[in-house]
């Protein structure tokens, strides 16, 4: 198992197939064993992912609001949603300042982390612990809560940066400024990715610097020609993840904004929104109209990096392995 | 997939951990099992009756002694009690609408009435109240009403609030401000905001003290001055009852209020979601509008100096009215009507539940329990009895009818929309606007 | 650069690196032993003195539910999930790592594609059922669905661990007369033991982490979870409980420091040793 198979299931899938042996009569035998073990997955994702999907597909279309019964009102809830509802609008910009903001600046310091850390001999084992705690921690209440405290009015940040003379007031209060709090939120969860890039960096044979090195190579050029190349399906494999989990974030935007995406909509993430027109408003069809386009979005952006990947990702172990 | 994920691969294997982890887990899960099983149990014996509510800790107790003293006087009736705070309180009984009824008794929000007595989901009570199995001869005709849906009564006020104005009375003095009668005027007020900025006091963080917070993003002061000029916020189920050019004028009025730094700044009024958190709670305004029920935290907070005064009008019209801050309802599916009528009726009209309960959900609407109950309160509480006589006394117009399904969202959508003229984002017309669009749509059923 | 410069710059980036990142668990913990005046007034990280009241008032709770009970449980709720999770996950696993069958093509590419499925798609209709069968305000909805492997991602993780056991040992296995289920119990399973302790750890951890699903599901105070009495106790309190709060969120995030400590040498173990290894 590897991270670069991760990035690539199919291929995964390819090389590890099973190997073909035996009869036709063996494989019919084990028909039935696996059906009992795929029982509860089976369960699943019928019951849980298939039929929710439609149903949700369905709703998107009609009225609902848990109470009355659901009634079909065709495309207007994408309608409204596209060319009426401003806060539709505003929370897909949020949502995209905030992804293209943050996954960035999060991959770009895991990687500097990362090689920082290659270049440490003694104390990387901890380091490595150490940088990565907060990944663990950070999705919890608790720290969101720090950072609405330290951005706050009187709060760590905003004092010494005043001290510097740089007053910015509250940033939770700022409508400019309440959405990098969560950005820095997500920054600060570096170490999650970071560990990835160790791995994927001392997987790098040691051979490939001195080659570059012979050939006269600086650090940056090695970083260049060896590291970049060499690290581009860990760094892919990175980015499709973070970009999914970045569209989806939900808890520190609701502990920021004390849940109501403030001030002025600044906070507004699609999924708070979406949290908020479908349970709060009770508007569940226009809640799964918005899953659904969310779902599409997703789709779409993955798919495209998947398709400029073929001329960044260099897979060493394509005819390696 | 929940947000963070991370990477490590592969383990060493732990049989002590594993071991370990399994028992716990195995054990862990049973209890789970049972603990969620145990909300369905139903007591072999007798009557036992649901009860819901939301509100804060101090309520709870007080409910739950007043229940268990019905009880008592009940044998053979069991009363499951559960509450939670307001906004999962909301989420809670429209999931169980939906899933198959609400509780026999529940404690319902103004903005609930349309939507459960058009949807067959509460029990109507006009017989109940006819024959005086919920007693109402002690409790104002029209202010009863608000618990009507087309005409038939779904559920009874529980509790009656009004707004009004907290101010620091020292500082009006300082400033030459008379004390505010139920006839000031808007115009009155916004002097006095201007004359306190004017005195250049200092909050404790060095700012000057303005006069009030910015009340833009509050729709219960809208709708006082709405109904002061003879409007009102809803003109049917499906309808605003006001245009986009009223919104304009009183969002401008508002907006430039604090431009000029009459009132509280953009983002103190943003973070004001608490009483200590309220621009006057943290001293930097000299006051804020409010309703009685949270007064008395004004007071607590800041010194017996802060009084309650009425809303400001136009040319001598009220606009405040009293409003049902609770009511209670019977669920449509219920098995035990008797029972549960009998509840609602102690809970409104007897009079050592009254004595329990208190002032927690705000005046009760029985006006010999309330008389009762307040030969009993002192300092601010005793003030918003008082406040609530005078303004008895002074005239209101007659409450609105109960407002429709969507008002909730438009509460928090009004605070929303003002923001982003707070912020300067957008001008006050273009909010207007677009807040209305959004009513029309949140209001089109 | 003199090599000793050389040689300690990197330390010391580490060490700064490391303060930053540690600098707002410290100001958690010290928020939540300083007295009320101190927490908006005072930079100092370190409380004039110990304000133990702030944590005897944390375990208070919220509502008249006790700290203790809310951890609980969130401990029930993560258990139940993690006992799910790893039973279902393996199981799937198991079928789609070494056993043939028809479908098991078109299967595999859909649980990998309901990796990227985002949660909310489901969430509504989810709710409706869970609603309609009268399990909402209790803990089935959040630990039923671990028990139907609905996070691909865990048995995706699985998949790919048991891919890359030797096959000899269950063949053997096989050879002796053991069927598909005794050679997944007593063969497959304890190999894959490590796969297994990272989904519990994973499972763990973002189950007790969880907000949204815990938020739509659970109503009644005494079943809150300690995140959702967090929350409830920011609504319902001010600056001048900020002291309590902090005490509340230390105590909620402990288990998690906890976890981390206990099993952090696993996870540095298990880091160093996995490598990339194919």
């Amino acid at each position: 198992m590897s991270t670069v198979s991760t990035t690539a299931p199919a291929r995964a899938d390819r090389t590890t197939e099973p190997r073909p042996s035996a009869g036709r009569r063996r494989r019919r035998e084990q028909q039935w064993p696996a059906y009992v073990f795929l029982t509860p997955w089976m369960i699943g994702a019928a019951v849980l992912t298939l039929v929710p999907m439609a149903v949700s597909l369905w709703l998107s279309f009609t009225d609902y609001n848990l109470f009355d019964p659901p009634h079909w009102v065709g495309l207007r809830n994408y309608k409204e949603m596209l060319t009426e509802d401003p806060r539709y609008w505003r929370s897909v910009g949020t949502t995209l300042l905030y992804v293209v903001v943050a996954v960035p600046l999060k991959l770009g310091l895991a990687l500097g982390a990362a090689m920082l850390l290659k270049s440490l001999g003694r104390g990387r084992a901890f380091y490595r612990s150490a940088f990565y705690a907060p990944s663990l921690l950070g999705a919890s209440m608790s720290i969101a809560l720090v950072w609405r405290a330290l951005f706050n009015d009187g709060g760590t940040v905003t004092e010494v940066l005043g001290s510097l003379g740089i007053h910015t007031g509250s940033w939770v209060g700022d409508p400019d400024l309440a959405v990098y709090v969560v950005v820095l939120l997500t920054v600060w969860q570096f170490g999650a990715p970071m560990v990835i890039f160790l791995a994927g960096l001392q997987q790098i044979s040691p051979e490939l610097y001195e080659a570059a090195a012979l050939d006269g190579a600086g650090r940056w050029r090695q970083f260049v020609s060896v590291t970049v190349p060499m690290l581009s399906p860990v760094v892919f494999f990175n980015l499709v993840l973070e970009m999914i989990q970045s569209f989806q974030v939900f808890t520190p935007a609701f502990a920021v904004s004390g849940g109501e995406g403030g001030p002025a909509d600044s906070t507004l993430f699609y999924t708070l929104y979406l949290y908020e027109r479908g349970f709060t408003a009770s508007h569940m069809g226009y809640a799964a109209a918005m899953a659904w386009l969310l779902l599409i979005a997703i789709g779409v952006i993955t798919l495209i990096l998947f398709r400029t990947s073929r001329s960044w990702v260099f897979y060493a172990d394509e005819e390696g392995r | 997939m929940p947000e963070s994920r991370s990477g490590p691969r592969r383990l060493p294997s732990r049989r002590a951990v594993l071991a370990a982890a399994a028992v716990g887990l195995s054990t862990a899960l049973t209890a789970s099992l049972s603990a969620c099983s145990s909300s369905g149990d139903v007591s072999s014996e007798g009557v036992t009756l649901t009860f819901s509510w939301w509100g804060n800790d101090d309520r709870a107790a007080r409910t739950k002694k007043a229940v268990a003293l019905f009880e008592q006087e009940h044998p053979g009736v069991t009363v499951r009690t559960s509450n939670a705070d307001f906004g999962s309180y909301m989420q809670k009984l429209a999931t169980q609408a939906a899933g198959g009824g609400i509780p026999d008794v529940a404690q319902l929000d103004y903005r609930q009435i349309s939507q459960y007595s058009g949807g067959g989901a509460l029990l109507p009570l006009d017989e109940a109240v006819e024959h005086g199995t919920i007693r109402t001869s002690e409790m104002d005709e029209e202010f009863l009403h608000t618990g009507t849906y087309e005409g038939e009564q779904y559920a009874v006020p529980m509790g009656r609030g009004i707004t009004g104005y907290a101010y620091d009375a020292k500082v009006y003095a300082q400033a030459g401000i008379p004390t505010p009668r139920p006839d000031w005027t808007w115009e009155e007020w916004a002097d006095a905001n201007r004359k306190i900025a004017a005195l250049g006091l200092k909050a404790p963080d060095g700012r000057t003290v303005v006069g009030a917070n910015d009340n833009g993003v509050n729709e219960d002061i809208f709708e006082d001055w709405l109904r002061g000029r003879g409007g009102k916020l809803y003109a049917s189920q499906t309808k605003l009852g006001f245009t986009e050019d009223d919104l304009a004028e009183f969002w401008t009025f508002c907006d430039s209020l604090r431009e000029e730094g009459a009132v509280a700044e953009a983002p103190d009024t943003a973070q004001a979601n608490t009483t200590e958190m309220s621009p006057m709670g943290r001293g930097l305004a000299a006051a804020d509008f409010t309703w009685d029920a949270p007064f008395p935290g004004y007071p607590a907070l800041l010194g017996d100096q802060v009084h309650f005064a009425p809303v400001p009008t136009t040319d001598g019209r009220q606009g405040a009215y009293f409003k049902p801050s609770m009511l209670l309802g019977v669920g449509a599916h219920t098995d035990h009507p008797e029972e549960a009528t009998a509840l609602v009726d102690f809970l409104l009209n007897d009079e050592r539940a009254g004595d329990i309960l208190g002032f927690t959900r705000s005046t009760p609407p029985n006006r010999r329990i309330a008389a009762r109950v307040a030969k009993t309160l002192e300092g601010a509480e005793r003030e918003i009895y008082q406040y609530a006589q005078r303004m008895e006394k002074y005239g209101l117009d007659a409450p609105p009818a109960a407002p429709p399904r969507g008002d909730v969202a438009l509460q928090t959508a009004f605070k929303r929309a003002y923001h982003r003229v707070m912020y300067d984002l957008t001008s006050p017309r273009e909010a207007a606007r677009e807040f209305i669009d959004e009513a029309n749509r949140e209001l089109r059923s | 650069m003199n090599p000793t410069t050389r040689r300690w710059l990197p330390h010391t980036a580490a060490l700064a690196g490391l303060l930053v990142l540690l600098y707002p668990l410290a100001w958690l913990l010290a928020t939540s032993l300083k007295p009320a005046d101190e927490v908006v007034t005072s930079l100092d990280l370190w409380p004039s003195h110990l304000e133990w009241s702030n944590y005897t008032t944390a375990l208070d709770g919220v509502s008249g539910v006790p700290v203790s009970r809310l951890l609980w449980n969130s401990l029930l709720i993560a258990g139940g999930a993690v006992v799910g999770n790893v039973l279902s996950c393996s199981l799937a696993a198991y079928a789609f790592a070494r056993l043939r069958f028809r479908m098991r093509k078109a299967m595999f590419a859909f649980m990998v594609a309901t990796l990227m499925l985002p949660h909310h798609v489901v969430l509504i209709p989810q709710y409706i059922i869970f609603n309609r069968l009268g399990m909402v305000d209790t803990y089935w909805p959040l630990i039923l669905p671990k028990f139907l492997a609905t996070e691909a991602f865990f048995v995706f993780l699985v998949v790919q661990f048991m891919r890359g056991l030797p096959r000899e040992l269950e063949e053997s296995a096989r050879i002796d007369g053991c069927g598909a289920f005794r050679t997944y119990w007593s063969v497959t399973l304890p190999l894959s033991r490590p796969s297994l302790i990272t989904t519990a750890i994973f499972t763990f951890i973002w189950t007790w982490n969880d907000f949204f699903t815990q938020m739509i599901y659970l109503f009644a105070p005494e079943k809150f979870t300690i995140t959702l009495a967090l929350r409830s106790f920011v609504d319902q309190s001010s600056t001048s409980a900020y002291g309590p709060m902090f005490a509340m969120s230390v105590l909620s995030v402990l288990p998690i420091v906890l976890f981390f400590f206990v099993f952090q040498r696993y996870l540095v173990q298990g880091m160093a040793t996995s490598g990339l290894k194919g």
